[in-house]
């Protein structure tokens, strides 16, 4: 889930591209003999799966500690050269053309909300729209 | 942060992260448990904190007295006692990398930065404090040895460390008189008082250090013969700034820590932070602090400028940002109350830890001394 689009989407393309299983949101990775144990935030919580090598993963914030940057490397930052590839070169084309936005819309206005005098007029009003 | 440039941010945010993450955590154990935090301060060197304004051949970092001020500022937020150490130690490695011939800068210095080795600063004798250039400890000249005879005071890391640079006399009395060795532990005929025991700064070990026929090559010596004070001075300007840096590190986190307390504490139905006369006393250490900052950073650029100045800027600074830092920190414990003074709460140590740079590394009277004889000279 890059921090650009939000699209959560690259990292399940690309392993349905190469069929190769998947675990993604990886908080905890562990290597086995031809296969990976995965341990995956998911909203419920935790889910561990184990895949057969090769496979995709991508990671969660909480998958490791970032290390400190070092003065030196600091200073050497500003100096690293910044190379640019066209994507032609890679033999990719088309490129970001091949995604259209189609539309960018604001979550609804939170409407306010309605206080009931009893669990009757409660039922009443749900079944009146249609949630029950 | 104000008129940092971008690497100085960037610098100031690993520091700033290294003191909160691996520092502020354990400062009040190191001073509770008067433990030196050899592993801790190793790490910082892995990310060159070790030889910060050391120059890279030899592993330093070679950032400038601003860059280090800024570091040093922020890693004392999260522990003032060990990184004053630190700050001593990076002013030794300085003395010999700047005073040293290659192959002293060569067998000395990587192992400093890396903090392989730690170093210890000798200048302070029992009969000779403020007035330094009396000291007594003699160096007599016996073929290609200096054979030392005499006794250092209240040496930062005293015992525990490797390397000491010592001011001693192989001449006359007075300044010229001094010169600079590069002592390490083990040698014949050195050794150490017992551990002091001090109000603060108890992350470092502080013991005397006693030479009784220590026999030092030549080759150890900085310098020419008679160059010692000189090259001792020069340190101290730079660890001046140093000093006077921790001690804004401290009155800056207990800024932050008084604000927070009194947003959280309620007294007479409101929280403190609604008494105007807090709020009062807050801005006033809030202005100090950054006026005091201030003083320090122009005082860390004239020096790294090389200006005329420097060493009188350093002075004045030295004086105002400890004297300051130490009543911002006092009267945030003040505004703590009661708890201000359990050790359950930081403020108290950031207190007893900057007590100590009103004192060493030139006390603030001796600050006055050199600023004053500067003005009066013409």
């Amino acid at each position: 889930q890059a921090i650009d689009d939000d699209c959560n989407q690259t990292g399940q393309l690309l392993a349905a591209m190469l069929d190769w299983p998947q675990g993604t949101f990886a908080s905890r990775v562990q290597l086995e003999d031809g296969a990976v144990r995965v341990e995956r935030e998911v909203d419920g919580g935790l889910e561990t799966l184990r895949l057969r090598l090769p496979a995709v993963l991508t990671a969660d914030l909480r998958l490791n500690e970032p290390r400190y940057a070092t003065l030196p490397n600091i200073m050497k930052a500003k100096k690293k050269p910044l190379e640019v590839i066209p994507g032609a070169e890679l033999g990719v084309s088309g490129g970001s053309a091949r995604l259209k936005v189609l539309q960018v819309q604001e979550p609804p206005a939170r409407a306010g909300g309605e206080k009931v005098e009893n669990v009757t007029e409660l039922v009443e009003k749900l079944r009146h729209c249609g949630r029950i | 942060s104000t008129g940092l440039t971008e690497d100085q941010k960037e610098f100031q945010k690993v520091a700033l992260d290294f003191a909160a993450k691996e520092m502020a955590p354990y400062m009040a154990e190191w001073d509770e448990k008067e433990i030196f935090p050899v592993e801790t301060m190793r790490k910082a060197a892995q990310l060159g904190f070790g030889g910060i304004y050391v120059k890279p051949d030899v592993g330093g970092s070679g950032l400038s007295r601003l860059d280090t001020s800024i570091i040093f500022e922020a890693l004392s937020t999260g522990c003032v006692s060990t990184t004053a150490y630190m700050s001593i130690h990076n002013m030794c490695v300085w003395m010999i990398d700047t005073f040293g011939n290659e192959e002293q800068r060569r067998r000395f210095c990587p192992s400093l930065c890396s903090m392989e080795k730690f170093a210890s600063y000798c200048l302070t004798e029992p009969g000779s404090g403020s007035d330094a250039a009396s000291l007594l400890t003699s160096a007599q000249r016996k073929g290609d040895t200096y054979v030392l005879n005499g006794s250092k005071a209240f040496i930062s890391g005293g015992g525990d460390t490797d390397v000491y640079v010592v001011m001693c006399r192989t001449g006359g009395p007075g300044p010229k008189g001094i010169s600079c060795l590069v002592l390490e532990k083990g040698m014949p005929g050195l050794s150490f008082g017992k551990k002091e025991k001090k109000v603060g700064w108890n992350s470092q070990p502080t013991r005397a250090v006693i030479f009784e026929d220590c026999i030092v090559p030549v080759g150890n010596r900085l310098g020419a013969e008679g160059q010692g004070f000189s090259i001792a001075m020069q340190g101290l300007n730079g660890g001046r700034i140093n000093i006077a840096s921790c001690s804004l590190g401290a009155a800056h986190a207990s800024v932050l820590l008084t604000q927070e307390h009194l947003t959280v504490r309620k007294q007479f139905g409101e929280p403190l932070a609604n008494n105007q006369y807090l709020q009062f006393r807050l801005a006033e250490m809030a202005t100090r602090l950054v006026a005091a900052r201030l003083m320090v950073r122009n005082a860390a650029r004239a020096l790294q400028e090389g200006r005329e100045d420097a060493a009188v800027l350093c002075s004045m600074a030295k004086l105002f940002a400890t004297d300051e830092c130490f009543g911002i920190c006092n009267q945030a414990l003040q505004m703590h109350g009661g708890y201000g003074y359990l050790k359950d709460y930081a403020v108290q140590q950031f207190v007893r830890d900057i007590r100590v740079h009103q004192i060493l590394e030139g006390t603030n009277e001796v600050m006055r001394m050199i600023v004053a004889r500067n003005l009066l000279q013409g």
